[in-house]
């Protein structure tokens, strides 16, 4: 009895010690980074990018785990039970945040996410195989006039951010388009280079490593991406589209203000970190800086985009 | 450039003794069920960052290969596969484990595992390119076949047993459909809970349906784990070279599936290794052997499964598709790293690629020694662990396992739901087996189904698309033969099996060790009949959730449940024929097997210390929690006085397994460890 409760008393002023830690400089001690997908994908690489610059900044060490599982909802429905000290933070998605809550109960909801920082999107692309007989995206956009619901297009999931492109694509060009989902990026890009669907819905990051097997017909960025400097913007072909899937830190909801503020900082001067651009853009991602007094209002946007394309795509609330 | 100038800068003695560790640990993470090759991969990734990129590939392919043999050891010695990949080497290991051949089959599971290897790696460096065009040859019809190709080894598994072996599959195929679909998003058969939305994993299931029922049935009796054979010095590197030299065709030919299988994204190791266990069944000239300890079964299995490491690179190099998981982490760190990867890669950057290649090669090669050492010492702990200590550490291992896999303790629950399920299921006479078979094609099945019906019906071609592709043709032309050929074979044995009065197919039992449930089991067979008309409750029930179903969402459970309500219905019409008919004598090999005898307090108390051990965690803290358990799990697991001396040391191994594997999780694998009221 007695050791137990020593051992909770123990427990209990180790707490205090780091709580009053947190206050004062943070970060202190290593920060835990859940990445809520497994390793390997878009949302580990960029982590794995920002590892050694914020090592660099703050001399303490960046732990990546991982909980991957219901494509994100495992780990965001766990998030605000999770320590709100500052020193476990986790990577947020979008569209996934916003359609997810919206399609079904998936353990919480959109508001209850507290994002930090946004520091990246990969931009939806358009891509054909090399050999494809659409060598723009003007001919892509006449055949499928021409034969409506005849066009594949091959994406990762449904309720994605590629199923959600290809829905405003097919709106903005007035076609109609075939949807085929597939449980990754991986598949779904092999599916194109080998010819198994006519087109699909990617994203820059994975366009970029196939090189010559295929064509980037159109990204949906807001100007052209280095990694793409020959292939058009839909903007400039007269489609205003841009999107793609944006990532994020949060912390859980009731982490101190001050910490959150903090936290920004340096989640802001990674993102100003010139070796870590350049490697971001090689790799396919355009890096935006939306610190946290900034995210309300990014976020209002986005919602208001996801949600008209969730009209679109039957998921309104059920 | 000639490949020896590649060879020579792999083989600096840094890079050997990287490999030497890299194998080293893979093998023990593999082993270790729920600890996957992908976790090991990702952990090591940022420790690559400070080696040259080549070193750092090399630790990485050694590790990934290590892990994928290392899932035989569990399979063999405690009839769980330490990952998917070895599903199938439970079939013919564990039996041979419990007959005490556990040596023999280490030996075999390593020699070929490491000519897998060799094959799959060196199809890797000379065919890569041109091999990468399968990758993309397969299309949904070609995922959608290779799936049912699968599947048809339920045929095999359960001759004379075969429609509970589709009740089996219709069952686990129904397990895969949990969760929210990938294709339609439509969340199915969660009940309303999230905790299911992430679906059913397949690595909690292959705990929960093979671990646990082996664990239930351990602690009632006193009989100890595995049969000690006379003979278990040495690694019987003799017989079992012996032995493999007589499968040299079936060695080659499940290498090359392996490879060839592994290139395939998507389909993975266990796919690989149950099409060769399949075709190595079929090509036998024993058959009826395969499933009750046959060494050829291992070979086929473990041989293609390792294929899948070389094979799998080789998409992953040459087009920038992963194979598999952990290809994609050991892509992503090539990303990181700042190199290429792409269709220049192999041109570009070839010194890279090409002492990779070679360092894959020779941590295959490492393989053997090390293989050889640790499966010697794995084997002769199990042998020498008394039951007290063996019980709380395997059933500790599955709770960290399924814990580990998405770091959530929901996993835990669903294979401890699962395992209880197992375990009255196969003394009803349901293998295991098929339900898992059903569990890890379901999705690959259903997903190729949905896609090539889209396809095929925007091409307004459905027909075409499932039966007028030329690689789909000869799928389903393999899928046939394996299906039908075991009613030929037996049609043929019939006569000669009726001379001897014993049963020539008799599959392995779905636990080996329940003889009674692997002949069909006679008349009335009250506990079937009881179980199917659950099952077909159960069908009607997922029937009627699917009405708020998209229809892409509901075609295949729709489909797969209706089947299942007819299977069941034939078999309780069948028991209720032959029940009517006079009643021949009880088997009497019944009464003596585990599951009829033993303690069921015992039981009940073990799943009890189970699930509070599951419950405890978030209260009390994964270490505290796992202390309490493990030695509640030991007391109900003690048959005999234990002197104090013998309790001391039972307490000294409890409380060191327990703090090596929390330290190993917590601050070398990096998990989230729960944490309640303590740690």
């Amino acid at each position: 009895m007695k050791l137990k409760a020593l051992l909770a008393s123990a427990v209990f002023a180790f707490a205090a010690a780091t709580g009053v830690a947190v206050a004062q400089d943070y970060p202190s001690k290593p920060v835990n980074y859940i990445i809520p997908f497994n390793a390997g994908g878009e949302s580990d690489i960029a982590a794995r990018l920002q590892q050694p610059v914020w090592e660099k900044i703050t001399g303490k060490p960046l732990v990546i785990q991982y909980m991957a599982g219901a494509g994100g909802a495992q780990a965001w429905s766990q998030l605000n039970g999770l320590e709100a000290d500052g020193y476990t933070i986790m990577g947020t998605n979008l569209p996934h945040i916003i359609l997810q809550p919206m399609a079904q109960n998936v353990g919480y909801k959109t508001d209850d996410i507290s994002n930090v920082y946004f520091f990246q999107y990969t931009p939806d692309a358009i891509i054909v195989p090399k050999n494809s007989q659409f060598k723009t995206l003007k001919d892509l956009i006449d055949y499928a006039k021409a034969n409506p619901g005849i066009v594949t297009v091959s994406g990762s999931g449904t309720n994605s951010a590629n199923d959600v492109a290809q829905t405003r694509f097919d709106k903005l060009a007035g076609v109609t388009t075939t949807y085929i989902p597939f449980s990754g990026t991986s598949p779904s890009t092999a599916a194109v280079l080998g010819g198994q669907v006519m087109a699909g819905f990617s994203y820059t990051t994975a366009a970029i490593t196939q090189g010559d097997a295929m064509r980037v017909l159109a990204v949906a960025a807001d100007k052209r991406v280095p990694s793409f400097p020959d292939v058009p913007t839909f903007k400039e072909l007269g489609y205003d589209m841009v999107g793609g899937a944006y990532r994020g830190v949060a912390v859980p909801k009731s982490t101190p203000e001050e910490v959150k503020k903090q936290l920004s900082d340096v989640l802001d001067k990674i993102n100003h970190d010139p070796d870590f651009i350049k490697k971001m853009e090689d790799g396919g991602f355009v890096v935006i800086n939306v610190p946290y007094d900034q995210v309300p209002d990014f976020m209002a946007k986005r919602k208001a985009e996801y949600e008209a394309a969730a009209k679109d795509m039957g998921i309104a609330k059920k | 450039m000639s490949h020896f100038t590649y060879l020579a800068a792999a083989l600096t003695p840094l890079n050997l003794l990287l490999a030497f560790a890299g194998v080293l640990a893979g093998i023990v993470i593999g082993a270790l069920p729920g600890l996957s090759a992908t976790m090991a991969v990702a952990v090591l990734v940022p420790f690559t960052f400070t080696m040259d990129p080549a070193s750092g590939l090399i630790v990485l392919g050694a590790i990934y290969t290590g892990a994928i043999y290392g899932g035989s050891y569990s399979a063999i010695l405690v009839n769980t596969p330490g990952t998917p990949s070895a599903i199938a080497t439970t079939f013919d290991g564990f039996p041979m484990a419990k007959r005490g051949d556990g040596a023999l089959a280490v030996t075999l599971s390593t020699i070929a595992s490491v000519t897998g290897g060799l094959v799959g790696a060196l199809m890797l460096m000379f065919l890569a390119p041109p091999l990468a065009q399968v990758a993309l040859a397969f299309g949904p019809p070609e995922y959608f076949w290779l799936a049912v190709f699968g599947l048809t080894l339920i045929s095999a598994l359960s001759v004379g047993n075969l429609l509970k072996g589709l009740i089996g599959a219709c069952f686990g195929l129904l397990l895969s459909m949990v969760g929210v679909a990938v294709i339609g998003a439509d969340v199915r058969f969660t009940f309303g809970s999230h905790v299911l939305l992430g679906g059913i994993d397949i690595v909690s299931g292959l705990i929960g349906l093979y671990c646990v029922p082996v664990l239930i049935d351990l602690v009632a009796t006193k009989d100890p784990h595995l049969k000690v054979a006379d003979s278990t010095t040495g690694f019987r590197l003799k017989e079992a070279l012996a032995i493999t030299m007589g499968q040299k065709v079936n060695l080659i030919r499940s290498s090359i599936i392996g490879t060839v299988v592994g290139i395939l994204p998507g389909a993975g190791g266990s796919v690989a290794s149950l099409v060769s266990y399949s075709e190595a069944r079929r090509a036998s000239k024993h058959p009826e052997r395969f499933g009750t300890g046959e060494p050829a079964g291992i070979i086929a299995t473990e041989s293609a499964n390792n294929g899948t490491v070389g094979g799998g690179f080789i998409p992953t190099l040459v087009l920038g598709i992963p194979g598999t998981p952990p290809d994609a982490v050991i892509l992503g760190a090539l990303l990181v790293q700042g190199i290429k990867i792409g269709p220049a890669l192999f041109t570009a950057q070839s010194s890279i690629v090409y002492t990779f290649i070679f360092g894959l090669l020779i941590g295959t090669i490492l393989m053997l020694p090390i293989g050889l050492m640790v499966g010697r010492y794995a084997y002769k702990s199990i042998i020498a662990i008394p039951k007290a200590a063996l019980v709380p550490t395997i059933a500790f291992m599955t709770v960290i396992g399924s814990f580990a896999i998405h770091n959530n303790l929901n996993d835990s629950a669903v294979m401890l739901g699962l395992g209880v399920i197992g375990w009255v299921l196969n003394r009803a006479g349901f293998a295991p087996s098929p339900i898992v078979l059903g569990l890890v094609l379901g999705q690959i099945a259903e997903q190729g189904f949905v896609q090539s019906y889209l396809i095929g019906n925007a091409q307004k071609n459905v027909m075409g698309m499932f039966f007028g592709r030329p690689i789909s043709l000869v799928i389903i032309a393999f899928a046939a033969l394996t299906l039908f050929y075991p009613f030929i074979v037996q049609a043929i044995g019939a006569a000669r099996a009726r001379a001897n009065r014993r049963p020539t197919w008799s599959w392995r039992a779905p636990m080996a060790h329940h003889p009674e449930s692997q002949v069909s089991r006679l008349p009335h067979d009250p506990a079937g009949t009881t179980v199917a008309l659950l099952f077909i409750v159960l069908a009607a029930v997922l029937i009627r959730e699917t009405e708020t179903m998209s229809p892409l969402g509901s075609v295949f459970p729709i489909t797969i449940s209706v089947a299942m309500i007819v299977a069941a219905a034939i078999l309780i019409l069948r028991n209720v024929m032959i029940g009517l008919r006079r009643k021949p004598p009880a088997p009497d090999e019944s009464a003596s097997t585990p599951a009829e005898r033993g303690s069921t307090p015992r039981r009940l108390l073990f799943l009890l210390a189970m699930a509070a051990w599951i419950g405890l965690i978030p209260v009390l803290g994964f270490f505290v929690a796992s202390l309490l358990a493990f030695f509640a799990i030991m007391a109900i697991a003690t048959h005999e006085q234990v002197s104090v001396k013998e309790l001391a040391l039972l307490v000294v191994f409890g409380v060191a397994i327990l703090t090596g594997f929390y330290l190993l999780m917590a601050h070398v694998l990096l998990i989230p460890m729960p944490r309640g009221l303590f740690f």
